[in-house]
């Protein structure tokens, strides 16, 4: 479940995630040692406390009081050693006047153990720890000392570890930011390699930096895919080609033959046979010129003839150029361009080929009433051709875009290769759009749905 | 006008064919069997066109071509083949060829298109824009007509067209003719469309009385009368 949570990761959350995660860790690592630190240091520093007011109130054997002015004296030479000169010392008597000492609180301190603030006023302390013990007689002794080494030292602390921690967690960023940068821009590069194919540009290649890293080596592989793709589209255009010559040259000779018996027939009966003959051998031959032009369309070659044009201009005038051919077949075509589409990028020639096709259809097998019109859609552009016939039933529909999927019924005897709406299918995927059948109840909708780029 | 014309195609069935076709329309034909033996003809001899097949042993259509075209030798030349493709098309004709038809063709269309060819030879750029043909007078650039000095009203597209046919009044131009060059189209769509343009432009340029200037060459395609 991690692992799958883990390959779901996009690599701007991955890098988000490696440096929250460091984040705290540094955070956590940062509080510990200043915890420590200060844990550590109270700790050597009421050892130091205790074993001062030990010396203070040491009894020699067989004593059992301590004098005051023995206190103080003893006060006095701790005061005075090097070792020991920095620790606050102070003898308050019974009625809490104060006997002797080197440090002047402004409070009472508790028995026991307690912190200092600066804001208890002992001169020269910020921060410190005190003992008060029971010094006999109603005394209490206080031993304070300071556990900072020299003042201002907590700020001090903080400027080292916000220098310190701060630099490192720069470091690290700009490191994982660098890395998921570089990472983005190797695989951008291969990115836009792959949409330039799917453009139709076979021969463009992922960029090689020459570092044999690990990118390099991708890339490398990954061009080798491509060559080797491009080597066999190079052979199966090869193959179509030889298929184009090795087909059409021997109908072409038969077309020729046939002809001149047209030509040459003696007696009717003899003529129509023949006529008839040239019939389907003429159908043959567009069927094959319709392949053809499909296996073309498909090798994605046309692609680089992509041109920028007015979209709507061009629908309009299609559309409006088969009016009278419309009106020839008893037909009556209305053309509703809704939107204006300046810049669509694609074949000038393929789009007026489906349109024509398409309202050829609808001429062919449709009702009385054919509308042309395109609209804005999701995905970008919606061209329908609608008419009012007998329309094709939801089950037949994916039949009908079939390759040679014609309907028998009505169809079969207005003629046709079939190949038309599988020609304007690939049409529609050539511009990474597709071909729809709906109903116009009654009727049939086709829509060719583009993408605009 | 009799042609002299060099076929140069490999298959024999249907070089016989064509030629006998060519022939039978009143032209004379030379039939060779790959490029080598085409340069060589065109060497030796002058042909008004030649007729050439793409794919062939030994020298390729392409490569006639451009070796004829390299060396300064402009006979019109009209590419007959079976590659029917957008780019082999393009390849054709930047290889140096004036026209391109795929195979199989009939005899009548292949002969208008080489007689466009040859015409378009003869052709002038400095003529001037309006255009004759009997009493039929177009100017493509200000998009008018007259018939007999009236003027005609046409849409668009067939003043397009009725220009193509002044401009080549007298010859056949075949519906892949027309559909190529007035309609600008790369295909041959399955409807009758330029049969009903001409329908609707006779019937313009017959409105006000006159014969009907287009004669239909049944099979082929249409002709302006001179």
């Amino acid at each position: 479940m991690i692992g799958a949570a883990i390959r779901r990761l996009s690599l701007r959350g991955l890098t988000v995630g490696v440096l929250a995660l460091f984040l705290i860790a540094t955070v956590a690592t940062g509080i510990s040692i200043l915890t420590a630190n200060r844990v550590t240091v109270a700790r050597a520093v009421d050892r130091r406390i205790a074993v001062v007011a030990d010396l203070v109130l040491e009894r020699d054997a067989g004593e059992t009081r301590l004098p005051t002015p023995l206190l103080l004296t003893r006060i006095a030479a701790l005061s005075g050693q090097r070792d020991t000169g920095d620790i606050g010392l102070l003898l308050l008597g019974a009625d809490n006047q104060r006997l002797g000492g080197n440090i002047a609180p402004r409070f009472t301190l508790p028995m026991g153990w307690s912190d200092l603030r600066r804001r208890d006023g002992i001169i020269g302390l910020s921060h410190g720890r005190a003992l008060v013990r029971d010094a006999g007689e109603g005394r209490r002794l206080a031993v304070v000392a300071e556990t900072e080494p020299f003042d201002s030292y907590r700020a001090a602390r903080t400027r080292i570890y916000l220098i310190g921690f701060g630099s490192i967690i720069l470091i690290v960023i700009g490191g994982v930011v660098a890395f998921s940068m570089l990472v983005g821009r190797r695989i951008g590069d291969q990115r836009a390699t792959v949409e330039a194919i799917i453009a139709g540009d076979i021969r463009h290649r992922v960029p090689v930096s020459g570092s044999d890293d690990e990118f390099d080596r991708q890339a490398a592989a990954f061009n080798r895919m491509l060559d080797r793709i491009a080597e066999l589209m190079e052979a199966m255009r090869g193959q179509s080609n030889d298929i184009a010559h090795d087909l059409r040259t021997p109908l072409s000779r038969l077309r020729g033959q046939l002809a001149h018996m047209v030509a040459d027939a003696r007696d009717p009966v003899q003529a129509e046979r023949a006529s008839a003959a040239l019939a389907q051998c003429d159908a043959l031959l567009a069927m094959f010129a319709a392949l053809l032009r499909i296996a073309e369309i498909e090798t994605r070659q046309r692609q680089a003839g992509f041109a920028r044009f007015d979209l709507s201009t061009l629908v309009r005038d299609t559309a409006s150029m088969m009016i009278p051919v419309a009106e020839d077949a008893g037909r009556r075509l209305g053309v509703d361009v809704n939107i204006v589409v300046p810049d669509f990028t694609g074949d000038r020639q393929l789009l007026p080929q489906a349109l024509v096709n398409l309202i050829g259809n609808a001429i062919k097998y449709g009702g009385d009433t054919i509308t042309v019109s395109l609209d804005a859609s999701e995905e970008g552009v919606s061209l329908h051709v609608v008419d009012n016939g007998p329309g094709i039933a939801p089950e037949d529909r994916s039949q009908a875009l079939r390759r040679f999927g014609r309907l028998d019924t009505a169809r079969e005897a207005v003629g046709g290769h079939g190949l038309g709406l599988p020609l304007v299918e690939a049409i529609a995927r050539l511009h990474r759009g597709r071909l729809t059948l709906g109903d116009a109840a009654p009727g049939l909708v086709v829509s060719l749905i583009l993408p605009r780029r | 006008m009799s042609l002299h014309l060099l076929l140069v195609e490999d298959d024999a069935t249907y070089a016989h064919g064509l030629a006998a076709d060519l022939i039978g329309l009143g032209h004379r034909v030379e039939h060779v069997f790959d490029g080598r033996l085409a340069l060589a003809a065109i060497d030796r001899e002058q042909y008004d066109a030649v007729i050439l097949d793409r794919m062939m042993p030994r020298l390729d259509g392409l490569s006639v071509v451009e070796m004829l075209r390299a060396s300064g030798i402009t006979v019109p030349i009209v590419m007959l083949t079976a590659l029917s493709m957008a780019s082999d098309k393009v390849d054709g004709l930047e290889a140096g060829a004036d026209d391109y038809v795929v195979k199989p063709v009939d005899p009548h269309e292949l002969i208008a298109r080489v007689q466009a060819v040859i015409r378009g030879r003869r052709w002038t750029a400095s003529e001037s824009d309006t255009i004759r043909a009997g009493d039929i007078v177009v100017s493509p650039t200000s998009f008018r007509a007259w018939r007999a000095g009236q003027p005609i009203t046409l849409a668009n597209l067939e003043l397009k067209l009725l220009a193509e046919l002044a401009r080549h009044a007298g010859e056949v131009l075949t519906r892949a003719m027309l559909i190529e060059r007035v309609w600008g189209y790369d295909f041959e769509p399955e409807t009758n469309i330029v049969d009903v343009y001409i329908r609707r432009l006779r019937m313009k340029l017959t409105e006000q009385g006159g014969a009907d200037p287009i004669e239909t060459v049944r099979g082929i395609g249409y002709s302006l009368k001179p």
